[in-house]
């Protein structure tokens, strides 16, 4: 049992003088002044003290290693690549209770996987695999075929399948006239390992996470989608000048995730600045903040730019969510991590001040109900 | 951004209201979508909508581009097309009107070469940026058609899709006096086309009275030429030197084409020869190059070219000396002053009227595309650019620039030129501040964080329509007595 002066719950919201009862690595109770029976350990916190979600990093690849391919290769799965090694420490150090590795490469890489930064094994660690589906959208035929081509496979596929099926049925019908008993059961031509993910986008077991270098990249991937209905989203990387403001309002009216860095950019050519996650987050987009840099120096600087943004116009309660609700609903785990409420697995942070200040200290990481770094005893 | 916005916004609203109907009817295509799904999702919609706009240039002096010019006239601008312009012009209550009043309407200008416009290479469709300062850059020059490689293609800004006009806009040739055998060999292939095409007229004659008749064989035929003496097609060819140009302008009357001519800087030494072959001729009044020497003949360049061509019945077609737009090298010679080469030609004598037609019309038929684009004229389409002054003195800006029916720049929304002399109050009802990076959406205050906005600067000014709703005055007020109507105004 946790007794603390003030937790952000992740939705934004703040719960003042909260009692949060853990077990099994779950969150059973949780309320305000709850009153708190005799005989189960407590853990009071100092005033001060802020309780947080653990954060979510939805995109990394920190801890795996290789390259890719430039195709269109969306069968690959991370969570093959996938190995427990020290790196991992380096995420909890930082916060960082739920990881999402995407595989590496151009084109269509293939399928991220969601993991808790903790395990002896690979399987322990995967939280959700086929996370998502991560694609790259330039503004050239290549990468526009690769989407395109991947759902027209998709339908050559099903053709095929309907032109087999009605052989078969023909078949039978044969059979049957000549007073033959056959116990036939079709079997569909075997698809090419390369089509399944693009039936699960259709049928929305698998979202889309689309890497946009720019506008007109957005451009060209809402031509390529075309009439095709599936969950997408985009990633936005500021790590350099970039002119997506653009399309800022086609984006946030398609209320679509949008993971970028917590980065001021620069209007390409000029020395404007623009806070582009605050402009997309306020057109409607779900916002989603990432590291700086896909490394040590980017996670451990990771809350103190945030808190920069929200200095420059971010909303302090957005900016919250970009970091731990939006990532885990983002990857569909909203309904167990990402926030902190009862049912919710009992991944917590505990600061010593404002997560956001630079002077801040993570002092303990909570990780399914146990501590996992820092220096608080149970 | 800069004006779409508005645009967008207002289109937007319907959508949501149809998604929500659609999502009323069908309860069940939506079902198991994830939580995240807003109604907006096609996008296809928005453009549909768009199309439904209608435009109201209201008050503008309109310059047809073939002669015409209209004084505070209105110009009504619908799916893109023109529909309707003049003085007695009835502007639809839905239209968005913008008050042109002192400025001067033209049609979009067209440059027959360029490079860097639409972004990357490769097929435009699939690679063309959109949004790249360059081809925000040549709206502000108010160019709206570019040819790059052999694609004519419109500068729609944030658009991918309906870019291509002509995807083969030249049939180059090559007839030049340093490569004798290439000449024969072009004489050869036009004589066999020439050859074809008569027996192949007399096989049609002959067939009617004898069946029998067996029709020539096109083997060994060369199709160019063939196309080229058909008329289907208009040979480009590049020449300077008055010999090239003199033997060019021979073998055009021999075989009867009329020949491109890109470079032509000695024309003006031939120019009786290149009108009789009714040559249309693509010159840079600035290039700048002396006569050779060694010759007694005149030659060399001549600020006159343009003029003294268009004298002698030679269409005339003008490109700046660079096909890009940059700020190294020839400072003032690229594509952002392409009015300003135009005007050159002016200085040498041309006639202004076809100072502007080298930069609109003639350009648009050089490209083959002038059933579409180069004049303001009605059903075509409506490209126009409203600039504050006469188009061909430098001084003049380009204050809007329309593509198919919509406003893609709008000087006083875009960063490049919005300080330098802002647009009159009285041009336009709201005061724009230009754009400056980070802005707080007007419409929108309760996404603001509370005490957040300190920090970046605030520019705000996006959300701005151009429009000019309030000021109610569209139609009213124009000059009834006047009886000149659009259609006259052509040609």
């Amino acid at each position: 049992m946790i007794k603390a002066p003030r937790v952000e719950l992740g939705d934004g919201e703040v719960m003042e003088h909260a009692v949060i009862l853990v077990e099994d690595g779950e969150i059973v109770t949780m309320g305000q002044d709850l009153p708190v029976e005799r005989g189960i350990p407590v853990i009071e916190l100092e005033e001060g003290q802020v309780v947080m979600p653990g954060l979510v990093n939805p995109y990394s690849r920190y801890g795996m290693s290789g390259g890719g391919y430039n195709d269109s290769r969306p069968q690959v799965m991370a969570s093959a690549e996938l190995y427990p090694s020290a790196a991992y420490k380096v995420f909890l150090e930082n916060g960082v209770t739920t990881v999402g590795q995407y595989p590496a490469g151009q084109g269509i890489p293939g399928q991220a996987v969601a993991v808790r930064p903790k395990g002896e094994t690979a399987g322990a660690m995967i939280v959700e695999d086929s996370a998502y589906l991560k694609v790259v959208m330039r503004n050239s035929s290549s990468a526009k075929r690769n989407l395109r081509d991947g759902f027209k496979k998709a339908d050559d596929h099903l053709k095929k399948v309907a032109k087999e099926r009605e052989k078969f049925d023909k078949a039978q019908a044969k059979a049957k006239a000549d007073k033959k008993k056959s116990k036939a059961v079709f079997v569909p031509p075997a698809a090419d390992p390369r089509i399944q993910p693009f039936f699960d986008l259709r049928e929305g077991k698998l979202r889309a996470l689309v890497s946009i270098r720019n506008a007109a990249s957005y451009a060209h991937l809402v031509d390529a989608v075309g009439e095709e209905d599936f969950e997408w989203h985009l990633r936005v990387p500021l790590t350099r000048d970039i002119d997506v403001f653009h399309v800022t309002e086609e984006v946030g009216e398609r209320g679509c995730f949008v993971l970028m860095e917590p980065l001021i950019t620069l209007v390409p050519g000029t020395l404007r600045q623009r806070n582009l996650p605050a402009e997309f987050e306020r057109a409607g987009a779900k916002l989603v903040l990432l590291p700086r840099t896909d490394s040590k120096a980017g996670f451990e600087s990771f809350l103190e730019d945030v808190g920069v943004m929200i200095g420059a116009g971010l909303d302090r309660k957005a900016a919250v969510r970009a970091i731990t609700h939006n990532p885990a609903s983002f990857m569909g785990l909203g309904e167990r991590l990402g926030s902190l409420s009862e049912g919710k697995r009992a991944n917590l942070l505990i600061f010593s001040g404002d997560p956001f200040q630079p002077d801040t200290k993570l002092d303990a990481v909570m990780l399914d109900g146990k501590f996992v770094s820092g220096d608080m005893d149970q | 951004m800069h004006l779409r916005t508005n645009q967008q916004r207002r289109a937007s609203r319907p959508t949501w209201l149809l998604m929500a109907a659609s999502l009323f009817l069908a309860p069940t295509a939506f079902g198991v979508v994830s939580i995240d799904d807003e109604p907006a999702k096609e996008a296809g919609t928005e453009d549909e909508e768009d199309k439904e706009e209608i435009l109201a240039l209201v008050g503008g002096e309109i310059h047809t581009g073939l002669g015409g010019v209209l004084r505070d006239a209105t110009i009504l601008v619908r799916d893109g097309k023109i529909e309707a312009f003049g003085y007695d012009v009835d502007v639809p209550e839905e239209a968005e009107v913008v008050d042109v009043s002192g400025m001067r309407v033209y049609p979009g200008l067209i440059a027959v070469g360029s490079f860097g416009l639409f972004g990357s290479s490769g097929s435009l469709d699939d690679s063309v940026d959109p949004y790249n300062q360059n081809m925000t850059l040549a709206l502000a020059a108010g160019i709206t058609t570019a040819v790059e490689g052999n694609t004519v293609a419109k500068l729609k800004r944030g658009h991918v899709d309906g870019l291509v006009v002509n995807s083969a806009a030249f049939e180059s040739m090559s007839y030049s006096n340093g490569n004798p055998q290439g000449q024969l060999k072009v004489e050869a292939d036009l004589k066999g086309a020439a050859d074809y095409i008569r027996a192949y007229r007399a096989w049609e004659q002959e067939k009617k009275s004898n069946k029998e008749a067996k029709e020539p064989s096109k083997k060994g035929v060369d199709q160019k030429s063939l196309r080229v003496l058909r008329g289907e097609v208009r040979p480009r060819f590049n020449a300077d030197t008055r010999t090239d140009l003199l033997e060019i302008a021979r073998l055009a009357q021999r075989f009867g084409f009329r020949p491109i001519i890109n470079g032509c800087r000695e024309g003006w030494t031939v120019a009786d020869e290149l009108g009789r072959a009714g040559a249309t001729a693509i010159v840079t009044p600035r290039a700048r190059r002396p006569k050779d020497e060694s010759l007694l003949r005149e030659g060399g360049s001549s600020i006159e070219n343009a003029s003294i061509l268009y004298e002698h019945g030679v269409n005339v077609v003008v490109v700046p000396a660079s096909r890009g737009i940059s700020l190294g090298g020839i400072v003032g010679q690229d594509l952002l002053h392409l009015p300003v080469e135009a005007g050159f030609a002016i200085r040498g004598g041309l006639p202004e009227l076809a100072g502007l037609r080298s930069i609109t019309i003639e350009a648009a038929r050089v490209l083959g595309v002038d059933y579409r684009i180069g004049s303001i004229e009605l059903g075509k389409d409506a490209d126009l650019i409203v600039t504050d002054g006469d188009l061909l003195h430098y001084q003049t800006f380009v204050q809007w620039a329309i593509v198919d029916g919509e406003i893609v720049y709008d000087k006083q929304a875009e960063m490049f030129f919005a300080h330098i002399r802002p647009r009159p109050e009285t041009a336009l009802a709201p005061a724009e501040k230009m754009d400056s990076g980070e802005e707080a959406p007007a419409d929108a205050p309760e996404a603001d964080p509370e005490g957040d906005s300190e920090g970046d600067s605030e520019g705000g000014d996006d959300e701005k329509p151009v429009t000019d709703e309030a000021s109610g005055d569209g139609g009213g007020e124009e000059p009834e007595s006047s009886e000149e109507t659009a259609g006259e105004s052509g040609d």
